[in-house]
């Protein structure tokens, strides 16, 4: 296996959040009140972002590749078999992505010195990046 | 065709992203108000092993040493790695230093336990340091 490395899988964490981030600014600025609070522009665009965080953990885990991903030819795959993990699992990963943030974000670190470059995220589900 | 790094000088490569974010670190949180709040002692009140390493890394691009190691001790060991992993990795870049060896299972397992024992002090010592223990 071509295991993905560390600053790849960053690039592709940044290509993710990319579009997520636009809406959620766009929705920030927008979604002023005049009393400085937040309205019901905010939240539609809180609302799309929320949809396209969804939508791009469902095909990491159907295709094996996020947008993200897509964009530097890596892949999401199970360890053991080679093949994507399906949407459930990678809610699952993201719920066990906490392991690595939890710890001061040194777990998002490991791939860094990991033989199999995973994060302790990936170590729990039994995942890892590969690069095509 | 991109040179294979070694571990060290991967961490080394961080540490000098590391040393460049702390540089601009205070400038970004004055003006942001943002942090990077640690997620077990925000819920839990507990601090983690890599705990005052951002105070740390800021206060050593600034000169302040003492400070630094007081904060968190584990950056001067980023620092020497970096210092010498750095000439390293321009060396393998230029083609002076060849492919690195890989390490033995022995070799890695070894240094896992001396990375969980060094954590472990880590953690014992912000313990200490912030009062929980």
């Amino acid at each position: 296996m071509n295991l993905a490395t560390w600053p790849v899988r960053v690039g592709a964490f940044i290509v993710d959040y990319i579009p997520a981030w636009i809406l959620f600014g766009i929705g920030g600025v927008a979604g002023r009140t005049d009393d400085g609070g937040l309205g019901p522009i905010y939240f539609v665009f809180a609302l799309l972002g929320f949809g396209y965080i969804v939508y791009n953990r469902w095909i990491l885990g159907g295709k094996g590749q996020s947008l993200g991903k897509k964009a530097l030819g890596l892949y999401l795959v199970k360890e053991q078999t080679g093949q994507p993990i399906g949407a459930g699992m990678a809610f699952v990963r993201d719920i066990a992505h906490i392991v690595d943030s939890i710890i001061c974000y040194i777990g998002w670190l490991f791939p860094l010195w990991d033989a199999k470059k995973q994060t302790l995220g990936d170590k729990i589900v039994g995942t890892v990046v590969t690069k095509a | 065709m991109r040179k294979q790094l070694s571990v060290p000088e991967r961490i080394g490569a961080l540490g000098v992203g590391i040393a460049v974010a702390a540089a601009f670190w205070p400038m970004f949180t004055a003006s942001t108000g943002l942090g990077a709040p640690c997620l077990l002692r925000t819920f839990t009140g507990v601090p983690c092993p890599a705990c005052g390493l951002t105070t740390a890394a800021v206060e050593l691009v600034h000169g302040h040493v003492v400070a630094s190691a007081a904060a968190n001790p584990a950056i001067l060991g980023v620092a020497t790695v970096t210092a010498v992993a750095v000439p390293l990795l321009l060396l393998r870049q230029l083609g002076v230093v060849g492919a690195p060896v890989p390490w033995s299972s022995r070799a890695r397992s070894r240094m896992g336990w001396l990375m969980l024992v060094a954590a472990a002090m880590s953690w014992a010592f912000q313990l200490h340091r912030l009062g929980v223990a």
